[in-house]
């Protein structure tokens, strides 16, 4: 059901004006109209024009005047509407973020918090504007030791991304923390970039800011450069994402793995030392860079099984229909543009469904997630009977001592 | 290697036009230029069209006027048109061997743009040709003898179809079907559209025709194991799986099934699709043809522990039908040709997790529900859930399993139309509003249009949009219902539509046991798993290995209309073959030339088992009758001493060099 890519997807230079003389093109020309796109796509009721229509007036040749709506500022880049196209169109990869693009250039004005993120994004590699020389003073509190590369000067197995809420805020480092002493209680040779390390830049690419990705992109083939690692393991879905999909567009090679990923081919080993029963039922939401785009639904669902007393189960949209948190595609900065036009948000579309499962922890892989969700269980008055929790975290908590 | 007599030797070249066909790609007339100057060329000419009647007579005429002992024909595949050839140069007295055919249309013309270097590929098979007839000798087409039994395998409506046309003409069928009873899946169905008779009435009494037919004999319950031989001389081995109850003793009357130790029925129900329950003795279903109760090993507790009371064995009594020793058999058939007619498979719609199925109780697929409407099924034709409710509304998703590059591409092209009725006969029972979400009403064929406008008069609702997302009402009074949704394209407007019940209409797929089959018998699959047909438009139910015919899905979706006359034109296509009494061979057969040394290393490697030994000479020979001219044998044979007629060594190195000589 994933949609793969192939190479004529990733050409780095396809263009709206000659979009339908490559193969996906074809592709778009084999568009049934089916509305599955619009169906499923979590803010479709809302667009003026749905991914569909956005074919239908691209092949009339009358594609400007998609450029005049905000539609495409609904789009959050969950691929729901790419992994279920009947006709196997790579919405989400190709069609939406040129169409998407072309909306934002077009714009005298685009919505404060959305602009001043990818401002800070280009000024300070990260988009809340924090300083790039603190990336790292998160370390000393892991209880734990970080290397960091710049320091460490010798070869890794693993390159760890911690990535920028990760770096910067405090429920965000939680995580680190968490992934930090799982490393070590695995023994894994990592290290750490530090104040080197800047945004991937993967909601550049999928809040259609071409530019500013290809900036982060260069920026960072350059440092991976000067350091030898065997791999790169983030916690961040949509680094991940960044990194298997966009980076090999520039000559980028090394294998990737989410966290969650590389913990699950490790469970053997992790398995015997989580002793600590925790004794909670638990949701996982499946985020989309991970979940629907990358193909791993089992790995965060067997690792949450494998701690002791924890009962996994599932709300009614998982795995390839998961619902989106709406942080994606520059959504984690629209939540205000959305209340104003007096739109649902997503996460608390969401946290319903977790909340009805009665379940006690909502599981997480994204750390997108982890404000969201603690957001809207705080605005719906959940906040007392859910938690929200990254799986890593989750497991840290099951390690014995 | 011996030099070509190419004294006497006196060549016609021909190249085909086909229109703009080659034309339009390769250089036609240069073609014709360049084949007259070779050697042994006595002519050379190009034509519009080679296989129209006209063209035949071009080389009649020549081969009368010009003294031709040979013919080069360059046009489109010896598939298609060697056969033709053969027969005019025929008709002018030469021997039809004495011919080859050069492909540059499918192997040229069609595949390739620069009309350069596809008039010098052309240039150089014609070349290959001409050097490679010259070493061409007369030969006679063998006739090798056929049966008239033939064996239909698969027991639906077009194994059905296909046996009773060919036993009422006075053949002798062998039918072999896996199941216990015969009807495949028509005898699932309520009722048919669009005519909406009921399908049991229509079916079975075909299916006691065949139980009936003197010529017909049924092997239920069997799967074909192996299969030998070649065309007018298949070998195949049945195996008949053991039903514990001998059918000849079996008068269907049941009684052990009320006796079973089982005093509910407590089982899942094949028939039934696990929708009803049954007990470890049963018959599939109250038509079931032969009507004869079968023992599931599976469940019954004196097959699995031999400690039960018997009470079946008990309630049988004089009959003595029951045999708890029965055990599997093989039975050999032989036959001269062979009907495929093995159906196909409900797509699984577990594969599209989004729809809910086997998740939430209320969504079924559409076969599932044939069975609920059913009056012999398991709720005795009331529409009711897995959770006891009684729709309301009901929401009928088309195009599930259909049209979809992530499972399978093709239109299945019955779930429009069977969509159509499960709406009409819901709507007719129930009075539950019925949603149809479809892509396309698609409704070709006799009365369809027409039918499709009557289930729209009644008041069924269509919302043109493929469905996104099935999930339960979250509000919560809501009980078990459904929220369907979908875009309404003709409005632009996203629908959440709650419902009672889903009904996926699932697409048609391959039999699981195709690729099995396909093996078994020798046959082609299409990339879908379909099996292929010879040719699309003029042999829909020949296959590539002759003697072997299909009928019905197992060749491709179609309606029960299409798959009867399928079935019959196969019935046809098997009468023709038997009917003749003899099939006629290419002599491309093997023969052992003196030298050989009795190494036997080829006697393991032939299929056909055409290779023996003859301790006497100490040398191996080759039954003609059996050999199929595969060629194994020559290309193994150590010394060279096994050489295959039509494919001499001096003829395939002359074809060689004259492919590879600079044009």
């Amino acid at each position: 059901m994933i949609a793969t890519f192939e190479t004529d997807v990733r050409a780095p230079n396809i263009a709206l004006d000659t979009i339908l003389t490559i193969p996906e093109g074809k592709r778009l020309r084999t568009c049934i109209q089916c509305g599955t796109c619009a169906a499923t796509c979590p803010y479709g009721e809302h667009m003026e024009y749905t991914p569909h229509r956005i074919i239908s007036l691209l092949r009339r040749g009358r594609l400007e005047e998609v450029f005049r709506s905000d539609s495409l500022l609904h789009c959050v880049a969950c691929y729901a509407c790419m992994v279920k196209c009947p006709r196997g169109i790579r919405l989400s990869d190709v069609l939406l973020p040129l169409v998407k693009e072309q909306t934002l250039a077009r714009r005298a004005e685009l919505p404060m918090e959305f602009l001043r993120a990818l401002q800070n994004t280009l000024r300070y590699g990260n988009p809340m504007g924090e300083s790039s020389r603190k990336r790292a003073h998160w370390v000393p509190s892991a209880g734990v030791p970080v290397p960091i590369l710049a320091q460490c000067q010798r070869a890794v197995d693993v390159l760890w991304f911690v990535e920028c809420y990760t770096s910067y805020y405090p429920r965000g480092i939680d995580g680190s923390r968490a992934t930090a002493r799982l490393f070590h209680a695995l023994g894994v040779d990592f290290a750490i970039l530090g104040n080197e390390e800047k945004c991937a830049g993967d909601c550049g690419v999928v809040t259609w800011e071409s530019g500013l990705f290809e900036t982060l992109t260069d920026y960072h083939l350059e440092i991976f450069r000067r350091y030898q690692f065997r791999r790169i393991v983030t916690g961040d879905p949509h680094a991940y994402n960044a990194f298997c999909v966009r980076y090999p567009l520039y000559g980028f090679h090394y294998p990737v793995q989410h966290t969650h990923q590389f913990l699950a081919a490790r469970i053997d080993a992790l398995k015997p030392k989580l002793t600590r029963p925790l004794h909670l039922r638990v949701t996982y939401h499946d985020s989309c860079c991970l979940g629907r785009r990358g193909g791993s639904f089992d790995d965060p669902r067997r690792l949450l099984q494998a701690i002791p007393g924890v009962k996994l189960v599932e709300m009614a949209h998982h795995r390839e229909n998961s619902l989106c948190c709406g942080g994606g595609g520059g959504g984690m900065w629209l939540d205000s543009w959305f209340k104003a036009r007096g739109l649902e948000r997503l996460s608390e579309r969401r946290v319903r469904e977790a909340v009805a499962t009665g379940a006690d922890v909502l599981a997480v892989s994204c750390p997108y997630e982890i404000f969201r969700f603690e957001d809207a269980l705080k605005t719906l008055g959940y906040d007392r009977r859910m938690v929200v929790r990254d799986v890593a975290e989750l497991l840290a908590e099951a390690l014995g001592d | 290697m011996k030099p070509a007599p190419q004294d006497h030797v006196r060549i016609g070249f021909y190249v085909c036009h086909c229109g703009t066909n080659i034309a339009g790609v390769v250089d036609i007339e240069a073609v014709a230029r360049y084949a007259a100057t070779l050697p042994g060329v006595a002519l050379a000419r190009h034509y519009k069209y080679m296989c129209s009647d006209p063209g035949q007579e071009l080389i009649i005429h020549d081969i009368l006027e010009h003294k031709l002992n040979r013919v080069v024909v360059a046009a489109c595949s010896p598939a298609l048109h060697e056969p033709t050839f053969r027969q005019a140069i025929a008709r002018a007295g030469l021997n039809p061997f004495l011919f080859q055919m050069v492909n540059i249309r499918e192997h040229n013309a069609w595949v390739h743009e620069d009309r350069a270097a596809a008039t010098r590929k052309a240039r150089a098979l014609a070349r290959a040709a001409i050097q490679r007839v010259v070493h061409h000798r007369p030969l006679v087409i063998r006739q090798v003898p056929v049966l008239r039994d033939v064996l239909v395998v698969g027991g639906g409506i077009a194994g059905i179809h296909a046996a009773l046309t060919l036993a009422s003409g006075g053949v002798k069928v062998h039918l072999v079907e896996k199941e216990p009873t015969l009807g495949g899946h028509m005898a699932k169905f309520d009722k048919t559209f669009p005519t909406l008779d009921c399908a049991a009435c229509v079916l079975t009494p075909k299916m006691a025709a065949v139980a009936a037919h003197p010529n017909i004999t049924l092997w239920t319950w069997s799967e074909v194991a192996k299969v030998e031989g070649a065309v007018g001389n298949y070998r195949v081995t049945v195996r008949r799986k053991p039903r514990y109850v001998i059918v000849d003793l079996c008068t269907g009357c049941q009684e052990c099934v009320d006796a079973c130790v089982y005093r509910e029925p407590k089982f899942s129900d094949a028939f039934n699709l696990g929708l009803g329950k049954r007990k470890p003795i049963y018959l599939p279903f109250p038509q079931a043809v032969p009507p004869v109760v079968i023992i599931d090993a599976e469940t019954c507790i004196e097959l699995k522990t031999g400690r039960c009371k018997k009470t079946c064995v008990e309630a049988c009594g004089d009959r003595q039908a029951i045999d708890f020793h029965m055990k599997e058999e093989q039975i050999e058939i032989n036959v001269g040709a062979i009907i495929i007619a093995t159906g196909f498979r409900v797509f699984n719609p577990r594969r599209i997790p989004y729809y809910g199925y086997g998740h939430y109780p209320n969504v079924y697929h559409a076969l599932e529900i044939e069975r609920l409407l059913n009056a012999a099924g398991p709720t005795g034709g009331e529409l009711v859930g897995r959770d006891g409710c009684r729709p309301q509304a009901v929401a009928i998703i088309h195009c599930v399993g259909s049209r979809d590059e992530y499972t399978h591409p093709w239109c299945s092209r019955v779930c429009c139309l069977y969509s159509l009725k499960l709406a009409l006969l819901i709507r007719e029972r129930t009075h539950a509003e019925v949603y149809n979400f479809y892509l396309d009403i698609r409704t070709p064929g006799k009365g369809m249009e027409e039918f499709f406008k009557t289930v729209q008069a009644e008041g069924v609702h269509f919302i043109r949009g493929k469905v996104a997302d099935v999930y339960p009402d979250p509000s919560p009074e809501a009980r078990g219902r459904l929220i369907v949704q979908a875009e309404d394209t003709l409005l632009g407007e996203v629908l959440k539509v709650p419902v009672d019940m889903v009904i996926l209409s699932v697409g048609l797929e391959p039999h699981p046991d195709a690729e099995n089959l396909r093996r078994l018998f020798n046959l082609s699959c299409s990339a879908e798993g379909w099996f292929l047909e010879r040719h699309p438009k003029l042999a829909p139910v020949n296959t590539f290995t002759d003697g072997i015919f299909v009928a019905g899905c197992c060749q491709g979706p179609k309606d029960i209309p299409d798959t009867v006359a399928q079935a019959g034109a196969a019935a046809a296509e098997a009468y023709a073959l038997i009917n003749k009494g003899h099939v006629e061979l290419e002599p491309n057969t093997a023969h052992v030339l003196d030298d050989c040394s009795g190494c036997k290393s080829c006697l393991p490697l032939c299929p056909y088992a055409a290779i023996t030994y003859d301790e006497a000479r100490g040398k191996v020979s080759i039954l003609e009758t059996l050999c199929k001219g595969c060629g194994t044998c020559v290309a193994a044979c150590p010394s060279g001493s096994i050489v295959q007629h039509q494919f001499e060594d001096d003829a395939i190195f002359s074809e060689l060099e004259g492919l590879l000589a600079d044009a």
